[in-house]
């Protein structure tokens, strides 16, 4: 375990020395939260590099290019629309079901693609890891930032399409800012673990796509919250830190309505307890990814 | 004012990949770190299982020196330098660096093969901390330097190796580092781009660059550094001023080739039990000062005596051919008949060659120069030693492709 630190010069007035970080790596002292914060704010250009290649990785050789980030949640919406909305007759909570499902599978698609981009970052810049340095995780928060265009797309997308599909858009909106940090939260959590632990069991990548859809079940995306009984409804919030978010999602872009602060809140503070965790994992696995990736 | 100090570094890694328990034992000592951690008290030092590429190692180089880091394979070289570099933490110890470092590992300095030479560019000067100024301000000169304007905009991955090569070196050398590393990646290069990366690195080295170089090219090393150390089996055993390191990674070499010498098979009718190298005094030894006598003595065991054994013996410095070769088959001198055992002794009076291994080789041909009683073989070795020359720079470590030690001067007329 190490702690790289960079620390300012030792102070000394000679312009030779200006701008003369250290680098101390002490085998036997742990990295601290803060340490690793403030490493990834002298890092942070490192991050938008990799945010952008991200983007550029995903959209480069593609025809459509970012039209996917429209084209996926809408195919998905048609066969929601069919088969939960038509087929099993799940219902909208007072909204048609297609402004009801696109208010909640617009988040939900951020969620997926940055779990599915950010859980393989690490593993997939080994020929970088092997070769040079920064900090590990700023490929993680660079696949989670890029996903954040697709999700401002999302959003440009559903103020278009909720009053045509029915739905409601009120003075609600300007909490979106806060519910897309309550999304972030537990997104990075997931990604920061299954990244790590990619990096030393390629099971990861199998275990992925399968959690991915998972936990969309485990979340109120196709079906209203209402389903589960009220008094179960903090516990639920509580066990998925999705359910609050995407819950807020629904009431803001749908329902016209604002969160439901208690499920939110319950939700952030899981989440945030699920990233401090993946966080800890992270920076242990870290020392030893150069030498096994 | 030290650039880098490695303190007591230690470097484990595990064998044969993750191991299964590994994540487990995560998991299950989690609870008893978090109270240690909030007891104050250090986490468990790493499991002492697994290879041990670094030893407790500790070095210190000065700002502004060249430090070369020698030794053979596996003597732990480039997982100092990635240790430096800050790729790969120490297991225990402390490494101390100041100042930015730029990288040159396996070739190619965090290129990345799905990106355009143009985007590498970018995000390499990035992950090394330049703000994107400077790297707009340097960007040309990357590109010049490296040659590869008019691939610029293709992804590395169709580069050659040589032209990762250049990339990677050129984006390295103009981040202006303070520390610059570069490992065992010059020789994927052709020879006019391998000097003006010595050229480069001469010139960040006059201009107050740290430079680390690690290369089996021992020339280069003695072109470039003026300080190093020499590393075996993750140890340091010897650092200081590169001349004395170097010749002791020279005699060590070459007292490794001496062991291997003679333990060759030994086919033909006629086996060889022994050769043996002998001074002056009839005493075996395995050095020789240049311009001494040489007495190579040969030992056979037949089963039955032999008539007229043509024997030649060749002396080689390593390299294809022979320098010297003493042949009965030309000069005559076959004895008429031997026993079933016995010896042949070749004195050379003088050995007029340059400091370095030198090997020695023979075969025996049977009466009348048809079928070979020994076959053509390397069966013993000697050193010269001594100091190449005694000019101001002279080299310590003679590499000229000739080995005949000829008095000389040089007359300069301007």
């Amino acid at each position: 375990m190490t702690a790289p630190t960079d620390t300012s010069p030792d102070g000394r007035s000679d312009p030779e020395q200006r701008g003369k970080f250290e680098y101390v790596a002490d085998g036997s002292r742990p990295t601290s939260f803060l340490e690793s914060l403030r490493l990834l704010v002298t890092h942070g250009e490192v991050i938008r590099s990799f945010a952008r290649r991200s983007l550029q990785v995903r959209y480069k050789q593609s025809v459509l290019g970012v039209a996917w980030a429209v084209v996926q949640p809408l195919a998905t919406l048609a066969i929601f629309v069919v088969f939960f909305g038509h087929v099993a007759g799940i219902s909208g909570g007072g909204v048609p079901y297609a402004a009801f499902a696109i208010s909640a599978l617009g988040p939900w698609q951020f969620v997926n693609s940055a779990i599915s981009f950010g859980s393989l970052a690490v593993v997939n810049e080994g020929s970088l890891l092997r070769k040079v340095y920064f900090p590990r995780e700023a490929p993680v928060l660079g696949a989670v930032a890029s996903n954040l265009v697709d999700l401002s797309i999302m959003v440009v997308l559903l103020l278009i399409l909720e009053p045509i599909l029915g739905g409601q858009l009120g003075l609600s909106l300007v909490t979106l800012p806060l519910l897309v940090v309550c999304l972030i939260i537990p997104t990075l959590g997931l990604c920061l673990i299954l990244a790590g632990l990619a990096v030393f069991y390629r099971d990861v990548k199998y275990v992925v796509p399968f959690t991915v859809q998972f936990l969309m079940f485990a979340s109120p995306v196709a079906y209203p919250i209402t389903n589960v009984p009220q008094k179960w409804q903090p516990l639920y919030a509580a066990v998925n830190p999705f359910v609050g978010p995407i819950t807020a999602f629904r009431n803001v872009f749908a329902l016209g309505t604002f969160p439901e602060w208690t499920l939110l809140g319950i939700s952030a503070a899981t989440g945030s307890l699920l990233l401090l965790g993946g966080h800890t994992l992270f920076k242990h696995l870290e020392p030893e990814m150069a030498d096994v990736v | 004012m030290w650039a880098l100090k490695l303190e007591e570094v230690t470097k484990r890694f595990r064998m044969g990949g993750v191991q299964r328990d590994s994540l487990g034992r995560v998991i299950s000592g989690a609870p008893r770190r978090i109270v240690k951690r909030l007891s104050g008290q250090r986490s468990d030092p790493r499991p002492q299982t697994g290879k041990l590429a670094l030893d407790r190692i500790s070095l210190e180089v000065e700002e502004g020196d060249s430090y070369a880091l020698i030794g053979s394979n596996g003597a732990g070289k480039s997982t100092a330098l990635r240790i430096i570099s800050r790729i790969s933490p120490p297991t225990s110890g402390k490494v101390r660096v100041r100042g930015r470092v730029g990288a040159l590992i396996e070739v190619s300095a965090g290129v990345h093969p799905e990106l355009t030479g143009r985007e590498n560019i970018w995000l390499y000067g990035s992950i090394i901390g330049m703000p994107r100024a400077e790297i707009r301000q340097r960007f040309d000169d990357i590109v010049e330097f490296s040659g590869l304007s008019e691939s610029l905009d293709t992804q590395v991955k169709f580069y050659s190796s040589g032209m990762q090569l250049r990339l990677g070196f050129s984006i390295a050398s103009h981040i202006e580092p303070d520390v610059f590393v570069v490992d065992e990646a010059l020789a994927v290069g052709d020879v006019t781009f391998q000097s003006r990366c010595v050229e480069r690195m001469t010139k960040l080295s006059r201009e107050g660059t740290t430079l680390l170089f690690v290369s089996h090219h021992l020339s280069t090393v003695e072109a470039l550094c003026t300080r190093g150390a020499l590393l075996a089996d993750g140890h340091v055993l010897a650092q200081g001023d590169l001349k004395p390191v170097l010749s002791q990674y020279v005699e060590m070499i070459e007292e490794n080739q001496l062991s291997g010498i003679g333990q060759g098979e030994n086919v033909g009718p006629l086996p060889i039990l022994g050769a043996t190298c002998h001074g002056a005094n009839g005493e075996e030894q395995a050095q020789f000062k240049s311009g001494d006598p040489i007495e190579i003595r040969l030992r056979f065991e037949g089963d039955k005596p032999l008539e007229r054994p043509y024997v030649s013996v060749g002396i080689s410095d390593g390299r294809p051919g022979m320098l010297v070769q003493c042949s009965m088959l030309e000069d005559g001198m076959v004895p008429e008949r031997v026993g079933t055992h016995w010896e042949c002794r070749l004195l050379i009076a003088e050995l007029p060659l340059l400091p370095r291994l030198y090997r020695v080789w023979a075969e025996v041909f049977a009466s009348d120069a048809v079928g070979t009683l020994t076959e053509w073989l390397e069966v013993a070795a000697f050193r010269v030693v001594g100091e190449v020359a005694t000019g101001p720079r002279a080299v310590v470590h003679s590499m000229a492709a000739g080995a005949l030690a000829v008095p000389y001067s040089w007359d300069i007329h301007t």
